[in-house]
């Protein structure tokens, strides 16, 4: 049934790529294609943990995602609400982060295809760990830990890079899948070209006004690293930098006359809601930025790529203390000319909505101000429509009546 | 008794290695989840954030610790992380170093804790107490040693329902233990292991095994036996977690030896065993045939996404095994612990039956 459902929808999708090339588009035909591989029983397949290193996997010919994707999967499908209940059920409780009671509730009810290892990433956060592990035991499949130390010390990045190593060793063990030094080559030239295009296409993003609304970008910056590796990533990049480039230069901005250039952190709220739509029509109000549309890392080397992978991997905004995230946040918010942030606050999510006070303070010290919604973004049961439009719009009076408040019209 | 000022090192974690701490000249303060603090961790942490690290940052907003020379955190799950993130900004003249916390026990894991520990130790040298050497790590994890097979003897007892006072004496001799100079610890916990055997106070409970992470307070372990319930064993991070004995051999670096024997003492839900997801549940029903218990309790604070994720399993263990769970969910505070006195009560009764 849901492999039915993701052919349908690539091939949807191919169509009205010939028909219309979009960069939106062809990054959603990717995921489509992607869900089609995890879907297929005839692919080799891993569930992760978000930092796992998307391109090796790919390199070596395994269908990879980390779990919480999928439960955004079912979040925007509007099925999540059956697995959410099917885990709280079995005892998870409604305190725990979304993402992860889709995906448990879902592998109980037998929706989520059995992988042939798992490899969970201490970093974003614990939750996440302790999901993969009760998913691999559901599963009974092989499990493979990345520890992935908070800080960039040498001994650290040494810790982590050899864990890559003995993860791809892991790997080939349990898939049969192994790693050649020409794939390997190939991914990491593929991952570094993926990444000049990201580059390019973030700063034309930066303009004022922007070329990008939340529509084109949402979800670019978590997902992308599933493709990296590939032609298909470099493909999405570029599509994006040309049609930023383009309607840069034909003076068209993302949201039609731009007034108010937003920031939104952490994750997006997956399943449908108004929310956007109001603030791009009713206020002018360009979404330009999600917190992690941004490259942090610097190219790895495809001669000893490992190195590299751990100081990327270690890199990650979300990872170790919050200073990294506040320094990240605070970089994008002088980039992109930011006039306030929303944060969704993820219910359930204790390293990203654990820090709420914290980006306060650091956006309060640039003078920018943040709205904290309270939503769990997996799960629709429980969205207060009503009162998040009141207080989004209460946050747009705000930002309207500041002094010297910059106007982009 | 010491008569010197001790200097006190503040902790928050089972994982912390004490005996590093005391090797460097401080004595290790555990700021646990207790006392009148009001409410202010709200101010920096989510609502949803676990209760025992917001009482511990309301100690630490209402100034409710003693002098401390430093504070040591574990990076040992997302709370404690923040925890370290908000540390500065309510006592920005404490000396803080987080230090990292492998998820996993093998030997790749013991090398990076082991060079982790030694960071902490040039870290508190730098601290200025005294420098940390071989040996006087090694002296300290013997000392170390000699307070577990204390306790170790005690939970024999209390398991034989030999401790005056039952299970609340003994976990606020853990409280103490983890808050006063070791030389008083070791006094007074000979002085106890010297008393003649007395019948606790619940010697007609029902036995139990108590498994989970926080439960500092020792009226806690009073309300379990009024309900009935005898604790014959437990496996607490506030209880005999931090006390378990750390093999020592004389070819191995200590520091090396000091990562291994923390990192593979009982684990806490946050650490992994990759060739056996879940094997958690396992050690529970095995702790619990162990001592022969009736029935398990699991206690844990609310929010703790490791616990949170590994109860169902654990439950579900259990109940294959014929033994009934009870699963307490709490703020840290005898408030919301006391609420459950009808829901233990139940157990019991039913355990009984």
């Amino acid at each position: 049934m849901m492999k039915q459902l993701f052919d349908d929808m690539a091939a949807d999708m191919e169509a009205r790529l010939l028909d219309h090339y979009t960069a939106r588009l062809r990054f959603t035909l990717e995921n489509a294609r992607l869900c089609q591989r995890l879907y297929s029983d005839t692919h080799r397949l891993a569930w992760c943990g978000v930092c796992a290193p998307f391109d090796l996997l790919n390199a070596m010919g395994i269908s990879s995602c980390f779990v919480e994707y999928l439960g955004a999967v079912f979040a925007a499908a509007g099925s999540a609400g059956q697995f959410l209940e099917e885990a709280e059920h079995a005892g998870f409780p409604t305190d725990s982060c979304g993402w992860h009671r889709a995906v448990i509730g879902a592998a109980a009810k037998g929706m989520m295809p059995i992988p042939d290892v798992m490899i969970a990433t201490s970093s974003p956060c614990t939750g996440g760990v302790a999901a993969v592990e009760h998913l691999a035991r559901t599963f009974d499949c092989p499990l493979y830990v990345l520890a992935i130390p908070p800080d960039d010390s040498e001994s650290s990045v040494r810790y982590l890079a050899d864990q890559i190593r003995h993860m791809v060793d892991f790997v080939s063990a349990h898939t049969g899948e192994a790693l050649d030094d020409d794939r390997l080559r190939y991914a990491m030239h593929k991952t570094n070209e993926a990444r000049e295009a990201a580059i390019e296409m973030f700063h034309l993003a930066q303009r004022i006004p922007s070329p990008a609304r939340a529509a084109d970008l949402r979800n670019f910056g978590i997902t992308l690293p599933l493709f990296l590796g590939t032609e298909a990533a470099v493909e999405i990049a570029q599509a994006y930098r040309d049609e930023f480039a383009a309607r840069s230069g034909q003076g068209i901005s993302g949201v039609q006359g731009e007034r108010f250039r937003l920031m939104w952190l952490q994750e997006a709220i997956q399943f449908r809601h108004p929310l956007i739509k109001m603030l791009e029509e009713n206020y002018q109000a360009a979404i330009v930025i999600e917190e992690l549309d941004d490259i942090y890392w610097e190219p790895i080397d495809a001669e000893d790529p490992y190195i590299g992978l751990a100081q990327r991997t270690i890199a990650f905004p979300f990872n170790g203390q919050a200073d990294r995230r506040l320094k990240h946040i605070k970089k994008l918010v002088q980039a992109y000319k930011i006039d306030g942030a929303i944060n969704p606050c993820h219910w359930g999510c204790r390293q990203g909505t654990g820090a709420r006070g914290l980006i306060g303070e650091a956006l309060k010290e640039l003078d920018v101000p943040v709205i904290n919604l309270e939503v769990d973004c997996a799960d629709a049961r429980n969205f207060s429509e009503g009162q998040l439009r009141t207080r989004l719009e209460a946050f747009m009076e705000v930002l309207d009546s500041r002094p010297g408040r910059r106007s982009t019209n | 008794m010491t008569t010197e000022k001790a200097s006190y090192i503040g902790f928050t974690c089972a994982y912390t290695p004490l005996a590093l701490i005391d090797a460097a000249g401080y004595v290790p303060y555990r700021i646990l989840p207790m006392g009148d603090a009001p409410d202010m961790a709200g101010q920096l942490l989510h609502d949803n954030l676990c209760p025992h690290v917001k009482r511990v940052l309301d100690r630490a907003m209402d100034n409710d610790l003693p002098e401390l020379a430093g504070v040591v955190l574990l990076n040992s799950c997302d709370a404690m992380r923040r925890l370290a993130d908000v540390w500065p900004k309510v006592r920005p003249k404490d000396r803080v170093i987080l230090i990292d916390l492998p998820i996993t026990s093998d030997d790749p894991a013991v090398s990076y804790f082991g060079r982790e520990l030694s960071r902490l130790a040039d870290t508190l040298f730098q601290w200025g107490e005294r420098p940390v050497t071989q040996e006087t790590v090694a002296a300290s994890i013997d000392r170390y040693n000699q307070v577990a097979l204390l306790f170790g003897s005690l939970r024999e007892r209390l398991r034989n329902g030999g401790v005056s006072g039952g299970a609340a004496r003994l976990q606020s001799l853990y409280n103490r233990a983890v808050t006063q100079p070791w030389d008083e610890t070791f006094q007074f916990l000979e002085g106890v292991a010297e008393e003649t055997n007395t019948p606790s106070v619940g010697q007609n409970g029902v036995p139990i095994f108590l498994f989970g992470n926080v439960l500092p307070d020792p009226e806690a372990f009073g309300l379990f036996e009024s309900c009935g319930v005898r604790i014959v064993d437990e496996d607490l991070c506030t209880g005999s977690r931090v006390f378990a004995p750390i093999k020592m051999e004389k070819s191995e670096e200590t520091l090396s030896q000091l990562a291994r024997g923390i990192l593979r003492r009982p684990r806490c839900a946050r650490t992994l065993l990759t060739t056996q997801p879940g094997v958690l549940a396992a050690e529970v029903l095995a702790r619990a045939a162990e001592c022969k218990a009736r029935g398990v309790i699991a206690c844990s604070a609310k929010f703790c996404d490791p616990y949170i994720a590994r109860i169902p399993g654990v439950r579900e263990t259990l109940r294959k095994a014929g033994l009934p769970l009870l699963h307490i969910e709490g703020d840290c505070t005898m408030r919301s612990f006391g609420q459950q006195r009808t829901r233990i009560q139940a157990f019991t009764e039913m355990l009984r039956r």
